[in-house]
């Protein structure tokens, strides 16, 4: 090695950044293929995702190689629209108006259905009054022509975008399927003799074309229609944030609209409101309910100091609070965000149905060409005439062509994914994207943290236990201990003063307050000197703590820290403190046990605590007494055992432990929801959203693969039987109606089974 | 077989080359 070479600078990492731009245009999986490629193949994209229902393109890339306006044009090339994303839009703004253009997009298209509904009705009327009028003829072919001008003009203008472009989708099939029907009957109209003199019938397909483009709408509809549902709950979010604010002003309380809230402003809100922004609370008390965002039922009593987060109903109290976040920063900004990324992303398995996609439709113009030269050569050894056997080859190969349905397989994951994440929110679990979502879905092990995961996470008295010949209730020494360490700022003296002022006990002039540094505090409280603390701080006061001894060893056994008190020199009790287990937390452990899956407890607490926690929990094993990267190393122990594990804990001190498993699962909280860290957010501080979560991930990956096995082999065995593989041995062909009537379908139940995740049974 | 079957395989053959051709060498090729 030279010494260049040894005193170099490794060579920097490239930057990255991440850029969401808008993608119009695209109707189908091959369309949405086809933009892929284009952005991967541009230098300096590390990765390039396009969401066909999202209607966007989110591309990693570094910004020292490629620059957003040379991504934009690089779309462009591919005949699709695309322009540089606004940054002055919020999320929730942006969702609103891609809402907006959703709906009216769905109103054109449902017009132009009725429309064509209209002329295939007429159509009809005309073939069947009047089947041999001269004019039937020029009436069916007006008719077409305005229906394909019309109506479907749309479906003739995107072939044609795609196919200068190189590209083919869905409307490539219907176009030119359609298109030859048209030019076919065309022939048959103005030059009949063409047919007759080769003793063919010279037959119109106008009809057929009419009623093709009609289905093709209807499908569209539904297919739009469907596609809307599945984004419900993005919108439902996006629609929580209330339009105006009450902004006190001095003395004043005026109504603004929520944009114009700046950070600092103090707001009022009245019982029954929604809360417009995140703040702080300055005054007042209130419940709120936080469950359009938590999940969490019970309404959340809020004082002053406390945070209030926007959207969030006001039940009980009117409260001032001052504006903290706003706009792009809020929680409910940053969760719809979250969940939009998470729709637009994309499943690993999709990987399959992406690659037949880009190539189906020149495959299955191929096959129809077999089809056709297939049929003619046998009709025509069969001993019918050239013209004769020209007509039936030429109906089976518009059929192939109008059957064939790239957008089932386009649409089985992304709809499945849409429709899992919204479900997930409404349950308050974030599921950040269809990776994390199959991934969930494999996991086989679940590693609980223990301390606010399992339990509350905060300590809390469990037992108030009175000296021998004391004369003071349990409640009275409660109180006096509570007096004292009201001064205190240690989590067990805020565990005490918080159980006084749960049972309501009144606490009295503290007269002197010292805080001895790991042991305890010692003052006096009216009147009566205190010291309130561990073991030696009762040595040190020359306390005996026998008569409470072996009471005190029970309490350690269970678990449970200790905390003596002593009054004017003599023992006066023991105070047991624990962090407890939620409610919740041994019925979740039983669902997951349930659900076959294997339930570990990680913690760094002393084994005997640790040991009664998982029981109590139902938790089969414990591993106790590590420390941070001790958990890491377990995880990893457990990987290499050939688990897929998946990390329940609190998202800012495991953040280490959610990252080296397959999958980190942060339970946070109000402010904490929004955490960066881990693949899944349990906004819930409930085991039992972990649960679901694994039980929705499965089901999830069972509609996937129904949806992409259907919409394979709905193409696989369609394809033949249009072509006519079954005419030899059963006499069955169909005809152009009945392959679009199938062609509609398919992409339709796809969706609707997608859609079946929004009641599946979770629990 | 005729004379007009060979005319048609020979279409046939030739367009669907023609498809693929367009779709996947020239296409490809432009992207680039």
């Amino acid at each position: 090695m030279s010494a260049a070479e040894a005193t170099a600078p490794p060579a920097p990492a490239p930057a990255r950044e991440r850029i969401r731009i808008p993608v119009s245009g695209m109707t189908c999986a091959a369309c949405q293929a086809r933009v892929q490629r284009a952005l991967a193949q541009q230098p300096g994209v590390s990765d390039a995702s396009v969401n066909l229902m999202m209607e966007t393109a989110a591309v990693t890339y570094d910004p020292g190689v490629a620059t957003p306006e040379q991504l934009v044009s690089a779309i462009r090339d591919t005949g699709y629209g695309a322009e540089l994303p606004g940054d002055a839009l919020t999320p929730i703004e942006e969702q609103e108006a891609r809402d907006r253009a959703q709906q009216a997009e769905l109103r054109a298209l449902s017009w132009r259905a009725a429309a064509s509904g209209a002329a295939v009705v007429l159509a009809w009327a005309a073939a069947m009054l009047l089947p041999h009028a001269a004019a039937t003829p020029y009436v069916l072919l007006a008719l077409a022509l305005a229906v394909m001008l019309g109506a479907g003009r749309h479906i003739y203008a995107r072939a044609l975008t795609a196919l200068t472009h190189h590209s083919a989708d869905m409307n490539t099939l219907v176009a030119a399927g359609t298109g030859a029907a048209f030019v076919y009957s065309l022939i048959a109209t103005f030059a009949p003799r063409v047919f007759t003199d080769n003793g063919v019938a010279p037959d119109l397909y106008y009809e057929s074309v009419i009623i093709i483009i009609a289905l093709v709408l209807a499908g569209n509809v539904m297919e739009s229609r469907a596609k809307r549902r599945t984004s419900g709950a993005l919108r439902a979010l996006a629609d929580l944030q209330p339009s105006t604010a009450r902004v006190v002003r001095g003395d004043a309380e005026v109504d603004v609209p929520v944009a114009d809230v700046r950070a600092g402003d103090v707001l009022l809100v009245r019982p029954g409101e929604r809360v417009p922004v995140d703040g702080e609370i300055v005054s007042g008390r209130s419940a709120v309910d936080e469950s359009m965002l938590t999940g969490e039922s019970m309404p959340v009593e809020k004082a002053a100091g406390d945070r209030v987060i926007g959207a969030t109903i006001n039940r009980t109290g009117a409260f001032r609070y001052r504006a903290t976040t706003i706009g792009a920063d809020s929680v409910l900004s940053r969760i719809v965000r979250l969940m939009r990324d998470a729709q637009s992303s994309r499943a690993p398995i999709q990987a399959l149905a992406d690659k037949v996609s880009g190539v189906f439709v020149p495959v299955v113009i191929s096959l129809s060409i077999v089809s056709f030269v297939v049929w003619f050569v046998v009709a025509h050894a069969a001993g019918g005439t050239a013209g004769s056997a020209f007509v039936r080859a030429f109906a089976v190969a518009v059929t192939v062509l109008i059957i064939a349905c790239p957008c089932a397989m386009g649409l089985a994951v992304p709809t499945a994914v849409m429709v899992a994440t919204g479900r997930g929110a409404e349950l308050g679990v974030l599921i950040k994207g269809g990776e994390a979502l199959q991934r969930v879905g494999d996991v086989t092990t679940v590693v609980l943290d223990k301390t606010g995961t399992i339990t509350e996470g905060s300590p809390a008295v469990t037992d108030v236990v009175v000296a021998p010949g004391s004369s003071r209730s349990g409640d009275e020494l409660l109180a006096l201990a509570a007096s004292l360490e009201s001064h205190s700022e240690h989590p067990l003296g805020e565990a005490i003063v918080r159980a006084a002022a749960g049972r309501s006990l009144a606490r009295t002039a503290v007269e002197s307050f010292e805080s001895v540094t790991g042991r305890g505090a010692t003052g006096v409280v009216d009147g009566v000197a205190l010291a309130v603390g561990n073991a030696a701080l009762m040595t040190e006061w020359s306390v005996s703590v026998s008569p409470l001894a072996e009471r005190a060893g029970a309490l350690a056994t269970e678990g449970k820290t200790t905390v003596y008190v002593a009054a004017n020199g003599a023992l006066a009790g023991v105070i047991a403190i624990a962090d407890p287990i939620r409610d919740s937390s041994r019925a979740a452990v039983a669902r997951l046990h349930a659900m076959g899956l294997h339930v570990l407890m990680l913690t760094g607490d002393e084994p005997r605590t640790a040991e009664r926690i998982a029981r109590e929990a139902g938790v089969e094993r414990v591993v106790a007494g590590v420390l941070p990267e001790g958990k890491l190393a377990e995880i990893a122990r457990l990987q290499r055992e050939g688990a897929v594990v998946a990390m329940v804990g609190d998202g800012i001190n495991d953040a280490p432990a959610l990252a080296q498993a397959d999958v980190g699962m942060a339970m946070g909280t109000g402010a904490a929801i929004a955490a960066e860290a881990g693949d899944v957010v349990l906004m819930r501080s409930d085991l039992g959203a972990a649960a679901q979560a694994i039980a929705l991930s499965r089901q999830t990956m069972r509609t996937m693969k129904q949806n992409l096995f259907w919409a394979f082999v709905y193409n696989v065995i369609g394809i033949p039987v249009a072509a006519g593989v079954l005419y030899p041995a059963f006499g069955i062909l169909l005809t152009p109606v009945i392959a679009s009537v199938a062609m509609a379908f398919s992409s339709f139940s796809v969706v609707t089974n997608s859609l079946r995740l929004k009641g599946a049974r979770l629990s | 077989m005729t004379a007009l079957d060979w005319v048609v395989i020979a279409g046939g053959l030739a367009s669907i080359a023609i498809v693929n051709w367009y779709f996947f060498v020239a296409g490809r090729r432009r992207a680039r």
